[in-house]
């Protein structure tokens, strides 16, 4: 617990004995968790283990049963609605890639331009010299430029993770949640996607949650190891991917 | 800012509908009451007012797509605003008959006086001042769409849970409308209307003149739906439709923008049932039958959802194929219509104008492709959604 | 006033007693009795009465009503005696113990047999024995339950004397309970009053409560006290009464809407189709029935008692078989795309009454009741209907059918896994698109079936089905989507919710405020009120 209390004036996003349970299955079970300021982090864990049922909590989209969600130490997360979260600075790619298909790689971009974003505000919006010269920049970070024109829909898979993570750029936010992102990649894009992140990370918080132990040996970071719904261990990959309990509940023997 | 919010509305195709669509509103009056009956130019009165209708439905149609084609609501209550909006002018016209009625009393109409009323109830106060009555016209379908949506929104009624509630909204509506109690003439709604603004409701001038108001008014309500959709909120409202926890998680309040839509497209229909009903001369609560709110979807399906042209084509054209065949075969219609429900959402489901338009954008796409593989992009803003 | 009453009464008794004659001893044949009161004197015939009692045969009961009216006349022809009616100049005869007709003759072919007072004392109190002595229990009970309806002082010696010979305990009982309604309006003492208040008081149900607050008026004074308090006793339990009966009247609406909503609670709330074309198939199932019972009634009228009966299978089959191809033909490419089903299905709704109105036409349709579906019975202070009652059996044993169905067969596992995981379920053996078909037809006939029941209690016209069809989706949405047991506790909660509005705001206003309240409670619960919980539901 001192741990815990000492960590606490500097978190970014802090996790304390977090429970939630669906019809009484526990999809949580006391979980307890630290995002440090420009940490970048990855989550393991066999299927089931509480990682998507974690982000949810954290982005308000879940309301847990007991335990406190902060984030900056002083933002109670669990009063909090997604739309709130999201301008607290909390981004969070899914799983499945979701991006506006109907809409262009630029449209999608600029939707998710930290800009005011009340009804009004965006029914008067006049793109400005300034924001576009933002969505070019994130057009380059992404490696979409060429394509701007096109509707997302349109993107390969791999381009449509990519087009998600960039909007989750341009939303400017402190902490990035990342679900799965290489899913359905192919070895290439996985390793640009690694070293993307990485760049990310620079600026900003990022939790990865990703099954793929080449990526996240490729991420080079911390790791935290969930299962049924609470953390087994943490620390480095090879600290992690030795550790018996991890062997037997999720890597295998 | 404000500039460019209207400029924007001015896209290719609107400007040429709303083109076409004035000068519709001058000519068919025109024809109506400058040509001579034999004249092979001539557009008798009843023709006129039959189209008049079509453009009511129209703009109906078009506040439906708002929420249904951009949004993602599949609103199965929109008749009730309509009808809201058709009872706030009826109440007017009402007022105006004065003592011409049958019981020939000067304040109250004629089935509250039937029922043994001694005063107006205060619900009707106000209603004989024209601005009063066009401003409820607006209101009150627009604060029943702000108080529904505001209770469904914010809890998240989604999908069909919201088409179903919407449709038990309007069934409850119509039962209250019946009940001789509310104050609206009950089963037989408010009719025998004599004047509306002074000039009586069934001369031929008048006609023309809500012939014209009606095409002005959707054109105009055209122009705000195309500077709605073509501005940042539009395609935030996209976003919504196909997306919508995405949209969530980029901090955009969705309850907002939903109830937003919602209560104009609600005021859009509003205006449709106040121009409709001096047309057709009644009003009663058949309006608000759940079956009628879901014939606007079909409309809607028909002329292609998602774009601003398609429900005005497909009210237009439904109700011209209903006019003709209840008239040849009134056995055929309720075939014909079904039928149209099921051939659009398994053969058609962008409906015309959207299948032309995704012709046309393949064939764009293609071109871009074209143009990018020789190293450029086609044009640095995108092209919009309409 | 009391006595054409009682013997009013009696007439109906007889009916009975003509309809069913039961002779518990070896009768004396009363025919040579009858015809001796041609000739007979006055003391005679009284002697005559009474012989014709002792004889304990209740047809004799309307001679002796017809011999105290003066109707008993003799034909001079023959001296035999019948019962005469005036019919246009003369009278129209009638054998006085089968009741058929001897035709008609001329005033002057016959004589009326005389009748004074102490004969017609003599005939009552033969008719109270006859009747109250009966050998026959129900004759007993039913001459009890008349002399209950017009108490008199003279009909309290008469039972009495029942009373006293009187060994079964439920006869006893009854004829204690019509002595005590004689006795409050006879010259007894105060005491034996107040017992009889008690008895009655005891009796309870609005009988009760009708016999003391007509008598309130004209009781001693010294009894007005105990008069009223068992009133206020009997009024507080008619009000439970009433309230039992409001929540009957609830049940049955709600096993309406039960049986109009339990086979959407599978196509909507299992398979997560929008049929909006559900209440046609409840108004073809409705129209089965119609013509099962034209058929019927054209080649095998025998058969119309059981004419539901057969009714429910063909429904079934029909409707199964329209909701079959409904699904393969539309909604198969619809799955996935709520909001197109809702339409397409809309459009076969349309389609499927105007089909309807072009073969049958638009007005209602004339569907029989058999005899086990009319009349009702009493329970305590409530009237139960028997359609009502059996819709409610109906409606109750449908539900666990399926419920059974559902959770215990083999198909029932197979389209919970359909249902579940399409992909996992096809790739373990099932065939889903077999699955899905069967699944919605088995949703369609259960509202068939639904529709041969409805045709019983409502119009059967094209229209039928859209009556229905807003108030089902309510059901399902309000008990929770996917969940069986919620639709019956939605129907039956709505129902009953329903009924308490009505007496207060009227049925119109009471049903708009259901549905406010419905659309209230989505907002606070929009999965219902037993909602399945999750992640897997959230996404």
């Amino acid at each position: 617990m001192t741990t815990i209390a000492e960590t606490r004036t500097k978190s970014l996003l802090y996790l304390d004995n977090v429970s939630v349970s669906f019809d009484g299955f526990k999809a949580l079970n006391a979980l307890s968790f630290v995002v440090e300021p420009g940490e970048l982090r990855a989550i393991i864990g066999p299927n089931g283990a509480g990682k998507t049922t974690m982000m949810d909590i954290i982005t308000g989209k879940t309301r847990p049963d007991t335990g406190a969600v902060l984030f900056e130490d002083s933002v109670d997360l669990t009063k909090k609605d997604e739309a709130d979260i999201s301008q607290l600075g909390i981004g969070r790619k899914f799983q499945k890639p979701t991006v506006f298909e109907s809409h262009t790689v630029w449209d999608n971009l600029e939707l998710a331009l930290n800009r005011k974003r009340g009804v009004f505000a965006t029914l008067f919006y006049t793109l400005t010299p300034e924001d576009q010269k933002r969505i070019e920049e994130i057009l380059t970070t992404i490696r979409l430029t060429h394509r701007r024109g096109e509707l997302a829909a349109n993107l390969s898979h791999g381009q449509k993770q990519w087009l998600e993570i960039g909007m989750l750029l341009a939303q400017e936010p402190k902490l990035l949640l990342v679900d799965e992102p290489v899913a359905g990649m192919t070895d290439a894009e996985t390793a640009e996607t690694a070293i993307l992140l990485k760049e990310i990370a620079k600026t900003r918080s990022v939790v990865v949650v990703e099954h793929d132990m080449g990526f996240i040996r490729d991420l080079g970071v911390k790791v935290t190891c969930l299962a049924e719904g609470s953390v087994l261990a943490e620390g480095s990959i090879d600290f992690v991917s030795s550790d018996p309990k991890v062997i037997e509940n999720y890597l295998g023997r | 800012m404000i500039t460019n919010f209207i400029l924007r509305a001015l896209d290719g195709k609107i400007t040429l509908t709303v083109a076409i669509l004035l000068v519709v509103a001058a000519l068919v009056p025109a024809l109506n009451l400058l040509t001579t009956p034999d004249s092979a130019l001539h557009i008798p009165t009843y023709a006129m007012s039959l189209m008049g209708k079509y453009l009511c439905y129209a703009l109906l149609a078009l506040a439906l797509d708002l929420v249904w084609g951009y949004c993602g609501i599949l609103s199965l209550g929109h008749g009730a605003f309509f009808a809201l909006g058709g009872y706030a002018m009826g109440m007017y016209l009402m007022r105006q008959i004065g003592s011409r009625g049958v019981y020939g009393n000067p304040e109250l109409p004629d089935f509250m006086v039937f029922l043994n009323w001694k005063e107006l109830p205060w619900f009707w106060y106000g209603f004989d001042w024209f601005p009063f009555a066009m401003l409820m016209v607006l209101v009150v379908p627009g604060l029943l769409a702000f108080v529904f949506g505001w209770f469904a929104f914010r809890s998240r009624v989604n999908g069909v849970y919201l088409s179903i509630i919407t449709q038990a909204m309007t069934y409850a509506l119509m039962l209250a409308f019946f009940r001789n109690d509310m104050g609206f003439g009950g089963n037989n709604g408010l009719t025998d209307f004599k004047d509306i603004l002074g000039f009586p409701v069934q001369a031929d001038g008048t006609r023309a003149v809500l012939f014209a108001m009606s095409a002005i008014m959707l054109s105009l309500c055209l122009l705000v739906a195309s500077a709605i959709t073509h501005s940042k909120f539009g395609k935030v409202l996209v976003g919504v439709r196909d997306a919508e926890s995405r949209v969530r998680f980029l901090g955009f309040r969705v309850e907002n923008i939903k109830l937003f839509t919602f209560v104009v497209s609600a005021m859009f229909a509003g205006i449709a049932g106040a121009l409709f009903v001096p047309q057709v001369g009644i009003i009663n609560p058949g309006e608000f039958a759940p079956a009628n709110s879901i014939e606007v979807v079909v409309w809607t399906a028909v002329g292609g959802r998602g774009t601003l042209i398609g429900p005005i084509i497909g009210a237009i054209l439904v109700n011209a194929g209903k006019s003709f065949f209840t008239g040849a075969f009134p056995e055929i219609w309720l075939f014909a219509l079904g039928g149209l429900f099921i051939a659009v959402t398994l053969f058609l489901p962008k409906g015309i104008v959207g299948t032309i338009r995704q012709g046309w954008t393949s064939r764009k796409t293609l071109r871009a492709a074209a143009d990018q593989e020789k190293g450029r992009g086609t044009a640095l803003l995108p092209q919009a959604a309409e | 006033m009391r006595i054409t009453s009682l013997f009013a009464a009696f007439f109906a008794l007889l009916l009975v007693s003509l309809a069913a004659p039961s002779f518990a001893q070896q009768p004396v044949d009363p025919k040579p009795l009858i015809d001796q009161l041609a000739k007979a004197n006055f003391s005679q015939a009284e002697d005559l009465i009474g012989k014709m009692a002792a004889a304990g045969d209740a047809r004799v009961v309307p001679v002796l009503q017809a011999f105290t009216d003066g109707d008993l006349y003799v034909r001079k022809t023959d001296n035999l005696v019948f019962i005469g009616k005036t019919a246009g100049n003369g009278f129209e005869l009638v054998e006085p113990l089968t009741g058929e007709s001897a035709g008609q003759v001329a005033k002057n072919a016959v004589t009326k047999i005389k009748v004074n007072n102490s004969l017609r004392r003599a005939i009552r109190s033969a008719m109270g024995g006859l009747t109250l002595l009966s050998p026959d229990r129900s004759v007993r009970l039913q001459a009890a339950d008349a002399v209950m309806r017009s108490p008199s002082s003279e009909n309290l010696e008469l039972i009495e004397a029942a009373l006293a010979k009187e060994t079964d305990a439920e006869v006893k009982a009854r004829m204690e309970e019509a002595r005590a309604v004689s006795v409050l309006s006879s010259d007894r003492s105060v005491e034996e009053k107040r017992d009889a208040i008690q008895t009655i008081k005891d009796l309870g149900g609005r009988n009760a409560l009708g016999i003391l607050n007509t008598i309130s008026g004209s009781i001693d004074p010294a009894l007005t006290a105990d008069v009223e308090a068992a009133v206020a006793a009997l009024q507080s339990e008619q009000q439970l009464w009433d309230m039992a009966q409001n929540i009957w009247y609830g049940l049955s609406l709600g096993s309406v809407l039960l049986l109009a909503a339990i086979g959407l609670a599978i196509t909507f709330g299992v398979m997560g189709i929008i049929n909006m074309a559900h209440g046609e198939m409840v108004m073809l199932g409705a129209y089965s029935t119609f013509v099962v019972q034209q058929v019927i009634r054209d080649s095998a009228p025998a058969l119309f008692e059981w004419s539901l009966a057969i009714a429910l299978p063909v429904a079934f089959l029909v409707t199964g078989a329209v909701g079959f191809l409904i699904e393969r033909g539309v909604i198969r490419f619809l799955y996935g795309r709520p909001l197109e089903t809702l339409l397409a299905t809309w459009g076969v709704s349309l389609i499927l009454q105007q089909a309807i109105r072009s073969i049958f036409g638009p007005t209602n349709q004339e569907v029989g009741n058999p005899s086990w579906m009319t009349g009702s019975f009493p329970l305590g202070g409530m009237t139960i209907t028997w359609n009502r009652m059996w819709i409610i059996l109906f409606s109750l044993s449908i539900f666990f059918a399926l419920l059974f169905l559902m959770k215990k067969s083999a198909y029932g596992l197979n389209m919970r896994a359909v249902t579940q995981n399409r992909r996992m379920a096809s790739s373990m053996g099932i065939r889903t698109p077999w699955v899905d078909a069967l699944t919605f037809a088995l949703g369609s006939g259960i509202a068939g079936i639904a529709g041969v029941a409805l045709s019983q209690i409502d119009n059967v016209s094209p229209n039928l089905g859209q009556s229905y069809i807003i108030d089902s989706f309510m059901v399902v949405v309000f008990g929770g989507v996917g969940n069986l047991w919620g639709t019956l506790v939605g129907a039956l909660s709505l129902g009953v919710l329903n009924k308490f509005l009505e007496p207060s705001v009227g049925a119109v206003l009471g049903k708009i405020l259901v549905l406010v309240l419905i659309i209230l409670f989505i907002q606070k619960r929009p999965r219902g009120l037993f909602a399945l919980k999750g992640r897997a539901v959230e996404a």
